[in-house]
């Protein structure tokens, strides 16, 4: 646990001392601060709508989800591990759980920042005179932020399996839109390969979980565990990678 | 302090390393001595538990390499090959994400950083980015990273390697001094480095063990220095060559060979013969045609071994 806190500040501290990370930060706050104002034109001033939109019921928001983890985990093992950081890290009093958690979860924590942006829109709104719905601001970010997490997962997992970063990003990217439509393409193909589909879709479906609770500003301890368990998943797989990586090298 | 026992390591179809067994003392300095791709990194890693042996066991301290690893890594200060730091962060920011590492206190982090880059001598560069650096300042940094947790033992892989050489006695210096306080095992491909700094040295070549001594033991082995004696004499007997020479030098161990009128001996000896050598030539008369004295040195030693095991793999093959 201790060796998890030290690999997190450690991480956390490195992602902010490299260009990549300001540069996605300032993509992604300059695209949620045009829809924003843009939406807000256009609907109207029909504030929760606009926010709910930059949280969960945007294209932009489900395109930023994809993309950013893979290009924040994509470097954290496959590049260690040439450059020999790794190594450093690995030869360490810290277990490969705690280095693969730690780094994990400091990728969590800078998207936490970069989509605390929104819920930082509503209170400038709430400045300006017009009350956001808090309840389902502050859900829509929590689920954000989980899936964040979960898509963090599958990229740390891509990291620990591929030999370069670009390949890294490349399969998480992929597998991230795959995960993303599962659902849709267990039902739209028939057959027996949708027969298959089906079961593990029914178990991945991220959209759903995400709309029945947090867009809505309910919270269900089922969905929040939902999130914690598939990404704990794929963080036992990426430690179990990284173990095995010591025999392949 | 450590015990090694037939380790093997395997990539593939290729062995790195091959059934070495080997126990080092506390407060030994160990030089693991071999040419590129002799197995001495691999070994390294074998050590800190990196890589996993393939088979065979390595125990450090009392404890397993493999099954009890965190408290081998607790006890173990490693460099790396290529002194894998992170370049985006300052030297003392490197100190002290090693130190959180080791479990130690914030003053004991400070107190052992100001020890260690004294003794590095980049108490000046502790503000400094670590990819600003040259390469020999990293090479000192990643040494006081290696050095800060104050392990049992240190295990530096070519400290020395990309350095100019006024660097490299910087390092080596560096190295000497730390041998007096710590366990110590480097790495190196280049003889004159590991001579200076360890006080015992294991050759390794295609990863086995072809020896194992202080440097005294392993010149002795190697055959000691040697006096190469050519003449040309037409009326002369070899037997007559060799007691000969057998009087004059009756320390040396002798070899000889004759080809016609011209007969060649090597004399084995401490200290050079070459004068009585040449009055007993002038004496009988004989042509000298060569008179060579060669010291012993490792470099003759490693070249010999090195290229002994070769042929004597090619003949097996």
């Amino acid at each position: 646990m201790k060796g998890v806190t030290v690999i997190f500040r450690r991480e956390l501290a490195g992602l902010f001392l490299t260009p990549l990370a300001w540069v996605l930060l300032l993509a992604a706050v300059g695209l949620n601060g045009f829809l924003l104002i843009a939406m807000l034109r256009s609907s109207g001033g029909d504030v929760n709508g606009v926010l709910n939109f930059l949280l969960g019921l945007g294209g932009a928001y489900w395109m930023l989800m994809i993309t950013l983890p893979p290009l924040l985990t994509m470097r954290s093992i496959s590049e260690e591990s040439k450059s020999g950081q790794l190594e450093f890290l690995l030869t360490a009093p810290v277990t490969d759980a705690a280095v693969v958690v730690g780094k994990h979860l400091a990728v969590c924590a800078f998207l936490a920042v970069l989509w605390s942006v929104v819920p930082l829109y509503g209170l400038v709104l709430q400045l300006t005179g017009v009350t956001p719905d808090w309840g389902q601001l502050g859900m829509g970010y929590l689920g954000a932020v989980l899936v964040s997490a979960l898509f963090s997962g599958i990229g740390m997992l891509a990291s620990a399996a591929s030999s370069t970063p670009l390949l890294a990003a490349f399969l998480g990217f992929v597998f991230n839109i795959a995960v993303l439509l599962l659902p849709l393409g267990a039902s739209s193909v028939g057959g027996r390969v949708g027969g298959l589909l089906q079961p593990i879709a029914e178990r991945l479906n991220v959209l759903q979980h995400l709309q029945t609770s947090f867009m809505r500003g309910a919270f269900d301890t089922a969905d929040l565990f939902f999130f914690l368990a598939w990404t704990g998943l794929f963080l036992f797989a990426s430690v179990r990678i990284v173990e095995a990586r010591r025999w392949w090298t | 302090m450590i015990q090694v026992e037939r380790i093997s390591r395997r990539f593939g179809s290729l062995e790195a390393v091959r059934d070495l067994s080997f126990e080092v003392a506390r407060g030994e300095v160990v030089g693991l001595l071999g040419l590129n791709g002799a197995g001495k990194s691999t070994t390294m890693r074998m050590l800190t538990g990196y890589l996993p042996v393939s088979s065979g066991s390595i125990s450090i301290g009392g404890h397993d390499v493999l099954t009890d690893s965190l408290a081998v890594r607790r006890q173990v200060g490693y460099l790396a090959e290529g002194v894998p730091l992170y370049k985006e962060h300052r030297v003392s920011e490197m100190l002290r994400f090693q130190g959180r590492l080791f479990g130690l206190s914030r003053a004991r982090i400070k107190e052992r950083t100001a020890h260690v880059l004294e003794r590095v001598g980049l108490t000046d560069r502790a503000r400094s980015l670590v990819g600003n650096l040259s390469k020999g300042m990293r090479q000192r940094v990643g040494i006081a990273v290696a050095l800060l947790p104050a392990p049992d033992l240190l295990i530096l892989d070519e400290p020395t390697s990309g350095l100019d050489p006024l660097q490299r006695v910087g390092v080596r210096d560096l190295c000497r001094e730390l041998a007096q306080e710590h366990t110590v095992i480097i790495s190196s491909h280049i003889l004159p480095e590991i001579e200076a700094v360890c006080d015992r040295l294991i050759l390794l070549h295609r990863g086995t063990k072809v020896a194992d001594g202080t440097k005294a033991e392993l010149l002795s082995a190697e055959g000691g220095s040697q006096l190469a004696v050519r003449v040309k004499a037409e009326r002369l007997t070899h037997e007559r060559f060799r007691a000969d020479l057998a009087k004059a030098v009756p320390e040396a161990e002798l070899t000889s060979s004759q080809e016609g009128p011209h007969h060649e001996a090597f004399l084995r000896c401490p200290a050079d013969p070459s004068g009585r050598v040449g009055r007993l030539a002038a004496e009988r008369g004989w042509v000298l045609t060569r008179l060579a004295w060669r010291e012993a040195s490792l470099e003759h030693l490693f070249g010999r071994l090195a290229s002994g095991r070769m042929e004597e793999e090619a003949a097996q093959a």
